[in-house]
């Protein structure tokens, strides 16, 4: 029956038996108990760290973690000694004579040395040291190309892809052709012969063909030999088309991604045929940044270097290396003997040789000129270059035979030529006016004022304030054209020989800006303002007028001033300067004055406010005072205040001016009926006088 | 014995405006009598002096309203209650009540003995330029403003926020400048350039036109002639019964103007002096002048007012120094 040793028994033997098994050489020390390098099984918790020196660096978490620096002190023995604080505003310390400099190594342990004395090293990488290799050699040789070459896209393809240009396809106008679906032959030729606009195919590059044989230009021996029957199974293959997919979308169509709407209704082109099989290449779709127009794509850079180094060149046959094979570089000694400086100089042409070829014919050592400068140069007009052409002369006329000469001299003031052709003035045929046309004409130019205008400014001339008092002339053109338009005349004055059409007309106006003034107020602006004195009005349309002969514009009449004022101002005080009104002064100014009230003082409480109460029986005096001078007042009341003893207004009025108290108790009173009011009871006013005051009020309807 | 009128002129300078204040002198042979001493100079005031004017009959002290919103009767009373500058003061003929006016557009009734007011007329909506006693035992208040109305308040009624006038007179179109009262009459003049003559009597108002603005009215001690100033630079002495002008006195630029209204002749032009300095520093404020630069301020003599109604033997000015000047014979 055996048993199982415990492992510390075992170990301990093991120990103390002293290698029994070295027959040969000197035995190894007894194994340190502590220390086991037996591989056997030690728990974690017993395991231990030591350095390469045995030293115990690994503490509890409690004793201070992992060591670091000089036995677990830092720098030096005494671990971190506190220097002295130095203020480093006054005392600069790296400017300290003996500021001790601190390096990196100071805070590094063995290993770190160890470890930045390894960076130190410097080796080559292996793309380096594998000498022969060439599976670096495209990205290396980018890595020079590079230098000069703009890698990824170009420019130059960046700006035909703005204009539309797409990776594959040819550059130019688009072409119209038939649409190439890749169909059999035979039902291309059947189908419509539908064309359509398509980009231009792509021209293969032109690829200079280094010429390295030795055979002659041209020979294509070994191209011609191949499988002839193989190749065209291939072709075949190739072109066999896809059958078209059924309408709709089924659920073995999802290719399972979110963006792809299986309901979306359109019409697909293709449809994945596998399972899991290879997606096809996603649609355009858009960044998430919109700065980027396209969805970056990750090209890894090997792919990318050698795409762009293989697009720079092809090979013979204009198709790209095959993968894995690069261009070699060596030059071609043949054209670089050609090509290289000096060998192959061009022969010297021998002094003195004249071409046997001459110019046929210099006609003369003229500088050249064109046509355009020689058409320029030439003083012809139109008409000479008609009679030199022996042409007949057309029919037509110039514009200038038919413009007057103010409008050629304004049109040469504008272009600034002085050779126009002279104006002729001439009307055609078709256009001529007879006598009385033009007159008709001319007097539709003549402004028109309305009648009443007009003979209010006849009336006001007749009052002797007409204008142009000076001008008898004028004065009587003035007459016959208000007259005319007040419809008196029939007929304006015939216009004076002597006097162009303009003036004539500039005349009219001022005819008319002038009678304007007198134009009367219509209605309601008439009933709020009163025509000034004649006097001031006729002086200042005589004044107008004189001012409208040099000016054609008019300006309204400035406002009549006031005959007072400018007799004040000429300093004639007296009967000018003075008016007098009345007032109604109040009986308690005339009170406190001292004076006997006016005929026209008005009652006290009027105006104003004296604090008194008034006495109940001065009422009906005050107001039938009231209405004295108020007659609509005095209608509205007559019915309903006094039947008995109409008031007659005016003698209370006057019953009220001899003064004196004794008097206002004279005055007849009205007998007041104190248990009906006439004001509240009396009659209604008819239906009309409320429908004609509140009539186009909304709310008529609710009475 | 002649009685004759003679009237006393001053202008501003600033606007080039001229006003007039009148005096009825006796006239003592020759024109040397005419006071030209300035006897005494009144301080008190803080600001320029709109308006002076001596007491009733005696004459024996000077009101003065000034731009310090004050009414000091220097050395013996100051009367305060306006919240603007005083424009115009009125002494009743028995002294014991004075009116004020003001920026404020109120109208005070003061009373002299306890410096109170006791009615305060509201309802004047501007500036009120002008104030002035009428009616029998100066039962009435005039006053007239910049709200082109002249306001009659009765001062025996209460007054108060609540009073209005006894009436308003609303004919001006423009500011209502200056007012003289007779026994029975009402004169105001006017921005617009008339002088209003309302006639209680008769119940007519009677326009009389001046070439400009009417600044300053002075009636005649007989009431049938009234001393027009306006803004043309201009004294007129008008002829009230017939509207004519008698006489026409051109003025100018600081001085007090003393003219001999028979004969036209200028009597006298009396500078005033700036007076004593009032300010701490004991120079004048500097002002900036048309030209620019800066210069002393010129004293613009504003009101002027003759003891006893322009029979006294002396008279008093104010301005801009805010120093009442009293010119006396002495």
């Amino acid at each position: 029956m055996s048993y199982k040793r415990s492992r510390t028994t075992y170990e301990a033997d093991l120990s103390a038996q002293q290698s029994p098994f070295v027959l040969f050489g000197t035995a190894l020390p007894p194994l340190d108990p502590e220390v086991r390098d037996d591989g056997s099984f030690v728990p974690v918790w017993k395991q231990e760290v030591r350095d390469e020196r045995g030293r115990k660096r690994l503490h509890g978490a409690f004793t201070g973690g992992w060591s670091a620096g000089y036995f677990n002190t830092v720098g030096s023995k005494e671990g971190w000694t506190p220097s002295a604080f130095v203020s480093s505003r006054t005392n600069r310390r790296k400017d300290a004579p003996d500021a001790a400099q601190q390096r990196p190594e100071d805070f590094m342990d063995e290993e770190d040395l160890a470890a930045a004395e390894e960076a130190r090293k410097i080796q080559t990488t292996a793309a380096f040291t594998g000498l022969g290799s060439t599976e670096d050699d495209v990205s290396r040789m980018t890595g020079l190309v590079g230098l000069f070459r703009v890698e990824g896209e170009m420019m130059g393809a960046k700006l035909l892809k703005k204009m539309g240009w797409k990776e594959g396809q040819g550059v130019g106008p688009k072409i119209r052709r038939k649409a190439r679906l890749g169909l059999q032959q035979q039902q291309q030729n059947s189908s419509s012969a539908d064309t359509f606009l398509f980009a231009p195919e792509n021209v293969p590059m032109v690829s200079f063909i280094r010429k390295k044989d030795h055979r002659g230009l041209g020979y294509g021996g070994e191209a011609g030999l191949g499988p002839l029957a193989g190749s065209s199974a291939v072709g075949r293959r190739k072109d066999k088309e896809k059958s078209r997919g059924g309408i709709g979308i089924g659920v073995l169509n999802d290719t399972g991604s979110d963006d792809e709407d299986p309901y979306e209704i359109g019409p697909r082109i293709s449809y994945n045929r596998v399972i899991g099989g290879d997606r096809k290449k996603k649609k355009a779709v858009t960044a998430i940044n919109p700065s980027l127009k396209t969805k970056p794509v990750f090209i890894s850079k090997k792919l990318a270097s050698g795409k762009v180094a293989l697009g720079v060149r092809k090979c013979n046959d204009g198709r790209l290396p095959l993968d894995g094979f690069v261009f070699g570089r060596e030059a071609d000694s043949l054209t670089s003997d050609i090509n290289s400086v000096g060998k192959y100089p061009p022969p010297q042409i021998p002094p003195g040789w004249v071409s046997s070829k001459k110019a046929a014919s210099q006609p003369g050592s003229k500088e050249y000129l064109s046509t355009a400068d020689a058409a320029k140069a030439s003083k012809l007009d139109p008409k000479a270059r008609a009679a030199l052409l022996g042409e007949k002369e057309l029919p037509g006329k110039s514009v200038f035979d038919f413009m007057s000469a103010s409008a050629r001299e304004r049109l040469a003031a504008v272009t600034g030529k002085t050779d126009l052709p002279p104006a002729r003035g001439e009307i055609p045929a078709g256009f001529a006016l007879s006598e009385e046309e033009r007159q008709r004409e001319l007097l539709d130019r003549v402004p028109k004022l309305d009648r009443e205008t007009a003979i209010a400014a006849l009336s006001r001339g007749a009052g002797g304030g007409a204008p142009y008092g000076e001008d008898e002339a004028k004065r009587s053109r003035y007459r016959a054209y208000l007259e005319y338009q007040a419809g008196y005349r029939q007929v304006l004055p015939p216009k004076p020989a002597h006097i162009s059409t303009e003036d004539w007309l500039r005349e009219a106006h001022e005819f008319f800006n002038c009678a304007r003034i007198f134009k009367p107020m219509t209605g309601f602006m008439a009933s709020r303002f009163t025509t000034s004195s004649s006097s001031t009005v006729n002086s200042t349309s005589g004044a107008k007028g004189e001012s409208g002969n040099k000016e054609l514009l008019s300006k309204p009449p400035p406002k009549p001033e006031d005959p007072a004022e400018e007799a004040a101002k000429l300093g004639l005080f007296g009967p000018l300067t003075r008016s007098v009104a009345d007032f109604h002064p109040t009986m308690l100014l005339c009170k406190r004055f001292n004076v006997k009230p006016p005929p026209n003082a008005q009652p006290a409480d009027q105006d104003a406010s004296s604090g008194k109460g008034k006495a109940p029986f001065d009422v009906p005096v005050e107001l039938s005072a009231a209405m004295s001078k108020d007659p609509l007042l005095a209608l509205e009341f007559g019915s309903g205040l006094t039947t008995a003893a109409p008031v007659d207004a005016a003698q209370t009025a006057t019953a009220r001016d001899d003064g004196g108290s004794s008097s206002k108790s004279e005055a007849v009173k009205p007998v007041i009926d104190s248990s009906k009011n006439e004001a509240l009871e009396g009659a209604r006013a008819g239906e009309e006088v409320f429908k004609a005051i509140f009539g186009d009020s909304d709310d008529d309807d609710d009475d | 014995m002649t009685m004759l009128d003679s009237y006393g002129n001053r202008a501003m300078s600033a606007a080039s405006a001229s006003a007039s204040a009148s005096a009825a002198v006796k006239r003592r042979g020759d024109a040397a009598s005419f006071p030209q001493k300035p006897v005494a100079q009144l301080l008190g005031s803080n600001g320029p002096i709109h308006a002076v004017t001596y007491s009733a009959s005696p004459g024996t002290y000077i009101l003065t309203g000034s731009a310090d919103r004050s009414i000091p009767g220097r050395l013996i009373q100051t009367y305060t209650s306006h919240s603007y500058d005083v424009l115009s003061l009125a002494i009743s003929a028995d002294n014991a009540r004075f009116a004020s006016s003001g920026g404020d557009r109120a109208v005070f009734l003061w009373d002299v003995a306890t410096a109170a007011t006791t009615r305060r007329f509201a309802g004047h909506a501007g500036r009120v330029n002008a104030v002035a006693f009428a009616g029998a035992g100066d039962a009435l208040v005039v006053s007239a403003g910049l709200d082109t109305t002249v306001r009659v308040w009765d001062t025996r009624s209460g007054g108060g926020s609540s009073a209005k006038p006894v009436q308003t007179l609303a004919e001006a179109r423009d500011a209502v400048t200056s007012l003289a009262v007779t026994s029975d009459e009402i004169v105001a003049g006017s921005v617009d350039g008339r002088v209003r003559s309302y006639d209680v009597r008769t119940g007519k108002v009677t326009t009389d036109v001046m070439p400009a603005s009417v600044t300053s009215l002075c009636l005649g001690r007989d009431g049938r002639t009234v001393l027009v100033g306006s803004l043309d630079s201009r004294v007129r002495l008008m002829d009230r019964g017939g509207g004519g002008c008698l006489r026409t006195n051109e003025g100018n630029q600081g001085r007090v103007w003393a003219w001999d209204l028979l004969s036209g002749r200028l009597v006298a032009k009396v500078a005033v002096p700036w007076g004593p300095a009032t300010g701490n520093d004991g120079r004048r404020k500097m002002v900036i002048g048309r030209d620019g630069k800066e210069k002393e301020r010129k004293n613009v003599i504003s009101c002027l007012a003759w003891k006893e109604g322009g029979f006294g033997n002396q008279f008093c000015v104010g301005g801009t120094s805010g120093v009442v000047t009293v010119f006396g014979e002495g």
